[in-house]
């Protein structure tokens, strides 16, 4: 779920930020390849978090950081990192 | 008319900062002595109360989150009655929830500040993404007859310094004084000055000095028809209802105490609506077109400006600082000489609606709409302005 992975799949990735995050499900409803699913692992607020259970189906296509109503969730495509990485 | 003193020390995070509007609105806040807030969580809001919550351990004062809006803006009137400053911060579909108190706000004359960090609607719309589409909303959303304060920050410095003069009106003139930010202002972050409370003024609540028994709630006179305030426990036997009321405060409900009372509150606000307007002009003498803008589509509007002045065009900048009271007689005069006036706004058409009725055919008003969701192109101002100054 980070760009830190030795081996990439799918087309993309999703970061998230855990301690934001309010467990609403938004990204998982509406990620239109179901890559998403929740953690069993909880933030300190007490929330349940997105986690990437299909990461060979992301296609850092970023609809769960549109849906997502408080910035807790992007998503990104491996070449858009590249690109940037490069002109870095 | 107001005591001023200096801001209280304990609540100015003197320096310089590198931080958004939410987090600088929040700031003004503290410095300007405002010490309970009731909050519910709304984006692009949330912030401001997550700051305030996180500072007053060391400041002083309390926070309390409310288990909805209607509970939030009605439970800081309670505590402006406590004597405290108070704050309410929301966005577009909590303000819808809190019309009522907000009418029970402006009849009490209790002071409080309410922050409006406008996102995309309507209902629940786009949590995330910025509009000015409640700029009327917070003129007529709540029942009846009533008047408020407006004010349109443009950056995370104004959101601070804003802040302060919102807290100052509403301690002034007791109206309920709106904060009107959006989610662009909100979460862009940039430097933020922050003086040393010896250098900020804030309005001292107009505590009365006379004795229980004497005092009346809502005594005023021709000159002055802003009541003196108590607070609960210093021993005043005082009723405060949102019943139509007289200068005693109890329930009168007849049609002469009605009229006494609604047209003191709503000419509290019409009739010294010129000590209260801010529009700031630039380039407006000898304009052709004038760009009149508030908030963040007023930094749009001045790229726009900037583009058409390099192309030769003569064209003005009038800001609304303050939205409400609509500044009317200078919009008016400044349509008896411009050729065309332009309004870009993240709505689709609020307040050119009163630029319009100011104007009153005088010129050519252009209404620039916008759904919300992103500010303005500035080609799009920037066209509309060549278009009207040929």
């Amino acid at each position: 779920m980070s760009d830190q992975v030795s081996e990439r799949k799918g087309k993309g990735t999703v970061f998230v930020k855990k301690e934001v995050c309010k467990g609403c499900s938004y990204c998982i409803d509406f990620c239109p390849t179901h890559a998403l699913e929740f953690s069993h692992e909880f933030n300190a607020k007490g929330y349940h978090v997105p986690v990437l259970a299909r990461p060979e189906d992301c296609t850092g296509c970023d609809n769960c950081g549109l849906y997502c109503p408080d910035f807790a969730i992007y998503g990104v495509r491996w070449k858009d990192i590249d690109e940037k990485r490069k002109k870095a | 008319m107001e005591a001023t003193l200096q801001a209280d020390p304990r609540g100015v995070l003197t320096g310089v900062h590198f931080i958004d509007g939410d987090h600088a609105a929040c700031e003004g806040a503290l410095a300007a002595g405002c010490r309970f807030v009731a909050g519910y969580p709304i984006t692009p809001s949330t912030e401001i109360v997550e700051r305030f919550a996180s500072r007053i351990p060391t400041v002083g004062g309390i926070f309390i989150q409310m288990e909805d809006e209607l509970a939030a803006s009605i439970a800081i009137q309670g505590a402006a009655w406590g004597g405290k400053k108070v704050l309410n911060v929301t966005s577009g579909p909590g303000l819808s929830l809190m019309m009522e108190h907000l009418g029970y706000a402006f009849i009490t004359e209790t002071p409080c500040v309410w922050v409006d960090v406008q996102r995309g609607g309507p209902s629940t719309g786009l949590p995330t993404g910025p509009a000015q589409a409640d700029m009327m909303q917070i003129k007529w959303g709540s029942h009846g007859d009533f008047e408020v304060i407006a004010l349109a920050p443009n950056s995370p410095q104004e959101c601070f310094d804003l802040a302060i003069r919102a807290f100052n009106l509403t301690e002034t003139w007791r109206v309920p004084v709106f904060l009107m930010m959006d989610e662009v202002v909100g979460h862009m972050t940039e430097r933020v000055d922050i003086p040393p409370a010896a250098e900020i003024e804030v309005v001292e609540r107009k505590w009365t000095r006379k004795r229980p028994g004497e005092y009346q709630a809502y005594g005023t006179t021709a000159e002055d028809p802003v009541p003196e305030m108590i607070k609960a426990g210093d021993g005043y036997r005082v009723h405060i209802t949102g019943l139509t009321h007289d200068e005693r405060g109890y329930p009168n409900l007849t049609p002469a105490a009605q009229d006494r009372m609604v047209k003191r509150l709503v000419n509290k606000i019409r009739l010294n609506a010129d000590k209260i307007v801010d529009v700031r002009e630039d380039g407006v003498e000898g304009a052709d077109v004038v760009v009149v803008s508030f908030g963040i589509t007023s930094r749009v509007a001045m790229a726009a400006i900037d583009q058409a002045r390099a192309k030769g065009a003569k064209v003005g900048s009038a800001r609304l600082v303050i939205t409400w009271p609509f500044p009317a007689g200078r919009i008016r005069e400044i349509a008896r000489r411009a050729k065309a006036i332009i309004v870009p706004e993240m709505n689709m058409g609020q307040m050119v609606l009163e630029v319009e009725r100011a104007v009153a055919g005088a010129t050519r008003v252009i209404s620039l709409p916008h759904a919300g969701g992103t500010v303005h192109e500035v080609e799009t101002i920037l066209n509309a302005i060549m278009e009207a100054a040929r």
